[in-house]
């Protein structure tokens, strides 16, 4: 009997809770769309990241300065590196591409075993048989 | 009451051990997600390609292979999320050959990475390369949310290499309808300066697009999923589907900086796309030249990419054979959500499957 007024106890407060946070999110929705919400992000975040811009530019270019006095590659030239390796990965894939192409073409082409065979182009002991990868 | 303690006491102590024990899985681990076996078959960059192992024997399957394309700033585990709540598993033991083009995570060697790099340098050879592999000069593709407009921009501007079908899922296409679109607001030039944020970051951080994501409806993202799950905590078959959508949820990647601008500046401001002035690597998109066959499938309760993004869209494509499916449901509950293989993957794969062969 306590059980279940307990479990009825739980229901009704889940049951505010719920219709509680419903209204809240009605609330909150109008706020976060409102034109008052964004400019207050806006306001917020400019000089925020108008800072870490001014910051990480100074940082970058220290952090040149010294590598460059280690003679070692800086950020720009690692990036710029790992740019080039894409493409010629992308030239790869290109090639690779048209080899395989090539090869599926050329087995094409090649005469069917039994019209080998016909023109006694078959060579004994070994299966004519092509098997594709 | 003695009798009644003695009955009631170790059913409550089972409960609350279920409760603590999954209190302790969903706030130390990170559920298994993306478990059907699959097998790399191709990689540029980031990217990769997969095939997924079939299910069923290759006569029974249907010839023309389908890849699926999702978007830059999630991981794609969601259309594989856990074993009985898998897109991809559906789709094999539906007997299509299933291929996903997975983006991969950006690091700031690929800031310079547009939609055009992905949709023209990307795509199509990851598209050479099924057709090779699987053998079928035909395929189909179906893109969800930013996959979904990378599905469009490429068939828009490839609409000869083979494509049979297209299928977009909560597609971000049309910004005409400005006031309805809540991230648009939040976009607007005067509110986010886009070439600042990247100045900064180079690319566009994960936890900054969450945040732009969950401040659409704030208490439900906040505070709404906590006490769903609490108020579950005892069963752990709730608690395991929660902690797979929070596993994925949490694990957000950052989108490519060139990218992002042109989608906040091109899309979101420009509606270039609809408009047909977007440019991609001097390529002008022109819908008119999507000729496959088409379905648009919208989330009724999409929040992040609501209706009126996409329902025009047959409006506008070449496509002779097209068709729109509403189904109720949000951006990501549509298709991962627990009543998704009830509704939205049969419906689709009664569309796909008669254009699979």
């Amino acid at each position: 009997m306590s059980s279940e007024t307990s479990k009825g106890l739980l229901e009704r407060v889940r049951g505010m809770r719920d219709s509680m946070m419903e209204d809240l999110a009605k609330v909150t929705l109008a706020w976060t769309s409102s034109d008052g919400f964004q400019t207050i992000n806006a306001v917020i975040s400019k000089p925020t990241l108008l800072t870490a811009a001014i910051f990480r530019k100074a940082t970058e270019s220290a952090m040149a300065d010294v590598l460059a006095k280690l003679n070692l590659p800086s950020r720009e030239d690692v990036l710029a590196l790992s740019q080039r390796l894409t493409r010629i990965e992308m030239a790869l894939d290109d090639v690779g591409a048209g080899m395989d192409q090539l090869r599926r073409s050329s087995q094409q082409q090649r005469p069917a075993p039994r019209e080998r065979e016909n023109h006694g182009g078959g060579r004994p002991g070994k299966s004519p048989t092509v098997k594709e990868g | 009451m003695p009798t009644s303690d003695a009955s009631v006491t170790p059913g409550l102590l089972s409960r609350l051990s279920t409760m603590a024990a999954n209190l302790v899985k969903v706030t130390t681990t990170k559920a298994p997600i993306g478990q059907t076996p699959r097998q790399a078959i191709w990689t540029l960059n980031k990217a990769t390609l997969f095939r997924y192992t079939p299910v069923v024997p290759a006569e029974k399957r249907h010839p023309v292979p389908l890849l699926l394309v999702f978007a830059l700033m999630n991981k794609s585990a969601i259309l594989d999320l856990r074993p009985g709540n898998s897109f991809v598993e559906f789709l094999l033991q539906k007997g299509y050959d299933v291929y996903l083009l997975d983006w991969g995570t950006p690091g700031p060697e690929d800031a310079q990475l547009g939609l055009g790099d992905y949709a023209l340098e990307y795509m199509p050879r990851a598209i050479r390369k099924l057709k090779s592999f699987s053998g079928s000069d035909q395929f189909n593709l179906l893109g969800w949310c930013i996959g979904a407009m990378l599905c469009t921009l490429y068939s828009s501007l490839r609409p000869s290499e083979g494509l049979k079908s297209l299928i977009l899922l909560t597609a971000p296409l049309d910004f005409t309808e400005h006031d309805k679109i809540s991230l648009a607001k939040m976009t607007e030039e005067r509110y986010l300066d886009v070439d600042l944020v990247l100045q900064v970051y180079g690319n566009m951080p994960a936890g900054l697009i969450d945040y732009g994501a969950k401040m659409l409806k704030p208490v439900e993202n906040f505070v709404g999923g906590y006490t769903r799950l609490f108020d579950n905590l005892d069963n752990t078959k709730v608690v395991d589907s929660w902690h797979a959508m929070n596993t994925w949820v949490s694990d957000a990647i950052p989108l490519a900086g060139a990218a992002y601008r042109q989608f906040i500046v091109d899309l979101y401001r420009g509606n270039k796309l609809v408009k047909g002035t977007l440019i991609v690597r001097g390529e002008r998109v022109d819908l008119k030249q999507l000729r496959a066959s088409l379905l648009n499938v919208i989330g009724e309760d999409d929040h992040i990419t609501p209706p009126c993004q996409s329902e025009n869209l047959l409006d506008l494509v070449g496509s002779t054979d097209k068709e729109i499916l509403r189904l109720p449901g949000g951006h990501i509950g549509l298709m991962a959500g627990s009543g998704a293989y009830k509704v939205a993957w049969p419906k689709i794969d009664a569309w796909l499957s008669q254009r699979s062969s």
